[in-house]
Parts: structure tokens; sequence; C-alpha cells
């Protein structure tokens, strides 16, 4: 097995505790650290994320992945050229104002960083203008994540796209909705890009819209 | 303890069904399956985005043509948890207030002097606490409020915030929520202890074993109330059996005669 093959496996076995080993040594061995990262950790991560969407793996197994990853890469970064780690760009994300909850959209961070993306995580019960904000002060952000898990709060996730639309910021972002109750025709209803049901479709649905 | 029986509620797609089709047999038929089997409150959440409040109504008014069992009205919004009370025949539990904005305000007055219990949530507009002393801070702030309405230990429930067991933090299990819970047994011991069981095993499989292991841990840490389903019979046993061992149930005479009334252990 190759070592990139070798990385890959741990990460996506969640080998927490063997992957900054195996990293270290590859570094050594002279395994291209760049190749280490997308064709090794991020992929194991594509492969992850497709599994938990086929209901192969459960939640625990595909954050103890991320978390595996996220070792190696601190591993990693010393000898990565500065700006291979967040290649794909930057990705705001909150939980959309009223709702508290931030498991879910925490997961949704977790994987879509495992993605190669910098997350700027706004937290929850984000008011819609400080989304804007975010965007604006970040020009290099191509992707917005917005969550709400409560009925009661798809509105204020209504309110969050429209403002956002309204800011103009679209020439610059496109909005990814998701959450409990939140389905695709929600999504469409209110106008954003896309809608991904879980964490892992999340990350895969992140790479293709800024492909 | 006390169960709030958790089935009528909007947010499960069965149940969403029956209210988009205005099913009115299935509200009935899963208010008195759950009032025969033993719940303290029958729990309505109607989970709509529009008409929360009539709908709230024409489920509250079937539950209430089929059973006396008292309601629990659940709504994120305690405004309209307010507004539905006038709909129920007696006092029941308003579910739920919390630290969040002005929620035990709007609430707190109008079941004052009335018989109306309260389920009051350990979080605030910070968020969900992370740590038990942030829960508990909470819980502080909640109980100085209710002293000042005259609202007794005895007709608060309080809801710790039981959280997905998968993404705790490592080396930590529970061990965050038990300590809440044990902190309230000791500092209020009539307050109840409650919250939702199910939220402990959500993507896991075999979920009912999570709940059930969930069940006797907190129970132990004094839990006494629960949203649950009570038709599952499995956990309403093991509810039964560790009441049992923790002393709560002597010769186990509760748990001998909910077996013989079929809550468990026998096909029904």
């Amino acid at each position: 097995m190759s070592k990139i093959q070798e990385i890959a496996t741990l990460v996506e076995n969640g080998k927490v505790k063997l992957i900054e080993a195996a990293v270290q040594e590859a570094v050594e061995e002279g395994v291209d650290p760049t190749a280490l990262l997308n064709d090794g950790m991020i992929a194991a991560m594509g492969v992850v994320g497709a599994k938990f969407q086929a209901n192969e793996i459960f939640v625990p197994e595909m954050l103890v992945a991320a978390k595996t990853m996220k070792k190696g890469v601190e591993v990693l970064k010393p000898f990565l050229a500065g700006d291979s780690v967040g290649k794909n760009g930057k990705y705001i994300i909150g939980t959309v104002a009223g709702d508290l909850h931030d498991i879910g959209k925490n997961l949704v961070a977790l994987m879509i960083e495992s993605a190669g993306f910098e997350v700027i995580d706004l937290g929850v019960d984000v008011p819609a203008e400080k989304f804007v904000e975010a965007v604006k002060a970040n020009p290099d952000a191509k992707l917005v994540g917005a969550s709400a898990l409560l009925t009661t709060t798809m509105d204020s996730l209504a309110n969050t796209v429209k403002v956002l639309i309204d800011a103009g910021v679209k020439s610059q972002v496109k909005i990814m909705v998701g959450g409990a109750p939140v389905t695709q025709e929600f999504a469409d209803s209110i106008g954003a890009d896309a809608y991904t049901p879980d964490a892992g479709a999340a990350a895969v649905k992140a790479v293709e819209l800024i492909a | 303890m006390i169960i709030i029986a958790e089935k009528l509620n909007g947010s499960i797609p069965s149940c969403a069904k029956a209210i988009a089709e205005h099913d009115e047999a299935y509200i009935k038929d899963i208010a008195k399956k759950q009032a025969d089997s033993g719940a303290t409150f029958i729990d309505v959440c109607a989970s709509v985005k529009d008409g929360e409040l009539e709908t709230l109504k024409w489920m509250i008014d079937l539950v209430q043509s089929v059973t006396d069992t008292p309601i629990s009205v659940d709504s994120p919004d305690a405004q309209v948890c307010v507004d539905a009370l006038k709909f129920c025949n007696k006092p029941g539990l308003l579910n739920s207030v919390s630290g969040e904005g002005n929620k035990i305000d709007v609430a707190f007055p109008i079941i004052a002097d009335t018989k109306w219990q309260v389920m009051a949530l350990l979080c605030d507009d910070t968020g969900i606490p992370k740590s038990a002393a942030d829960r508990i801070r909470v819980f502080d702030a909640i109980m100085a409020k209710a002293a000042e309405y005259g609202i007794k230990d005895s007709r608060i429930h309080i809801d710790p915030l039981i959280e997905m067991l998968c993404t705790t933090d490592e080396g930590e299990g529970i061990s965050m929520v038990l300590e809440v819970m044990r902190h309230i047994k000791s500092t209020h011991p009539q307050v109840h202890i409650s919250g939702a069981i199910s939220n402990i095993s959500f993507n896991l499989p075999v979920r009912k074993i999570v709940n059930q292991a969930f069940a006797v841990l907190a129970i132990n840490a004094g839990m006494d109330s629960a949203v649950m389903d009570p038709l599952s019979q499995d956990l309403r046993g093991v509810i039964y059996a560790a009441e049992a061992m923790i002393g709560l149930d002597d010769f186990c005479a509760e748990y001998t005669s909910a077996y013989r009334d079929g809550i468990f252990g026998q096909k029904k």
C-alpha cells in the first residue's frame, strides 16, 4: 500500500491515535505533502461522506474520521504551501436568528473543513445582517451555509436568505441551507442555491458549487 | 416516573401527515393509546409553520374527546403555549419556557395562581450552555423567577437538555448532564428532573438500547419525569426496574403491578 493510501485508510477508519506518526513518517520519506492532503485525507473524507449518505456508517464514525484528518493536517501544515489548507476558499456558516441548535451545524462545518474549505463559524442565533457583514468582510468567501432546526425558525431561515439576496451578495456567494425541517422544496421557495440533507452531502455539494 | 407522552408532535412525520390531512381518527387513536398505557400528560405539539394556535386547539379538542389525561401544551413559542391553555379542560403542563428572551415573563404570571405545571429548559440567550456550571446558572435564574411568582418547586419540571450521545466530548460521555441533574436533586428535591429520553440516541443504531441505558443512569441521578413514548414496553420496564433498585418501589409493588397491567413484558 502506498503511503498516501495508508493515510487515506487511517482517516477513513478514524485512527486518531495512529495518524500523527503516520503523516510524520510519510513526510520524512519524501511523500509530497500536497498529495498527502488532497489525494490522501480530503479524498478519504469524500469516501466517508459518501458512506454516511448511504447509511453505511454512523455520525460518530464520521466525526472521528474528521477529527483524525484534523490531527493529520496539524502535522502536515508546516510542510504545506501557505494556501493548500483551505484551498477551496472560505465557507461562512451559522445557525439562523432565534435558533440555538448547533450540533448539526457543527457537523456540517467539520465536513466542509475536511473538504478543503476554511470555515468561518458565526455560531448560533445569527442575525441575517451578521451573515451579510461576514460575506462582505471576506471577499474570498464563495459559500454561505445557514441552518435551522425548528419549524418555527424556518421563517428566520427564509429571512436570512432574503436579506443576503437583497444585500446583493449573490454575485459573490452561493447560499446553502439545511436542518431537520428543511426540504428541497422549501429551499427552492426561499431562493437558496442548494439544500442538502446531511453533513456528508453538504461537503460534496459545496465542492460541486465552487467548481 | 411522570410520563409526558410524546407521540402527538408535528415534527414526527406520521403525525405531521395526520395534521395536514385533518385525520381526526389518527390523533384520537394515538391519544387514547398513550393515555391507556399510563401517560401522566399527553403532549400536544403542532409544529406547523402557519396557524399553530388553531392546530393546537384542534388537536387538544380531539385528545380531550377520548381521555381525561391532562394536556402538555407544547410550543417553542411561550405566547402560543399561554394562549392555548384556555383550550384545556383542566390544568396540565406548559411545555416550555427557558432562559431565552421573555419566555418566563410571558408564562409565569399567567400560571402563577393556577395548578398548571411548567417545563423549563436550561438554555438562554447565549445558547445551549456547554458546561454544568453554566446550565446551573440558567437553572438558578429560572428558580429565582419562579420564587418571585410564587410557583412552587413541585410544579416545575426542569429539562437539563439531553443531547445526542454520539457527539459528546471525548472522555466525557453524559457526565455533564448527570452532574446538572444531581445538583438540582440535591438543592431542590421537589423540582422534577425531566427531558426527552430519546434525544440521547440520535444517529446511533438500535436506539432503544441507548435510550434504556440512559434512563437507568438518569433515574439514578434524579430524573423523575420524562418526555417519552409510553408505548415502548421495554423502556417502561427498565424504568420501573431502575426505580425499584434505587429504593423508590418497596417490594417491587409498582413493577409487578405494571407487569400485570401489561405495560411491559406481555404481548398485548
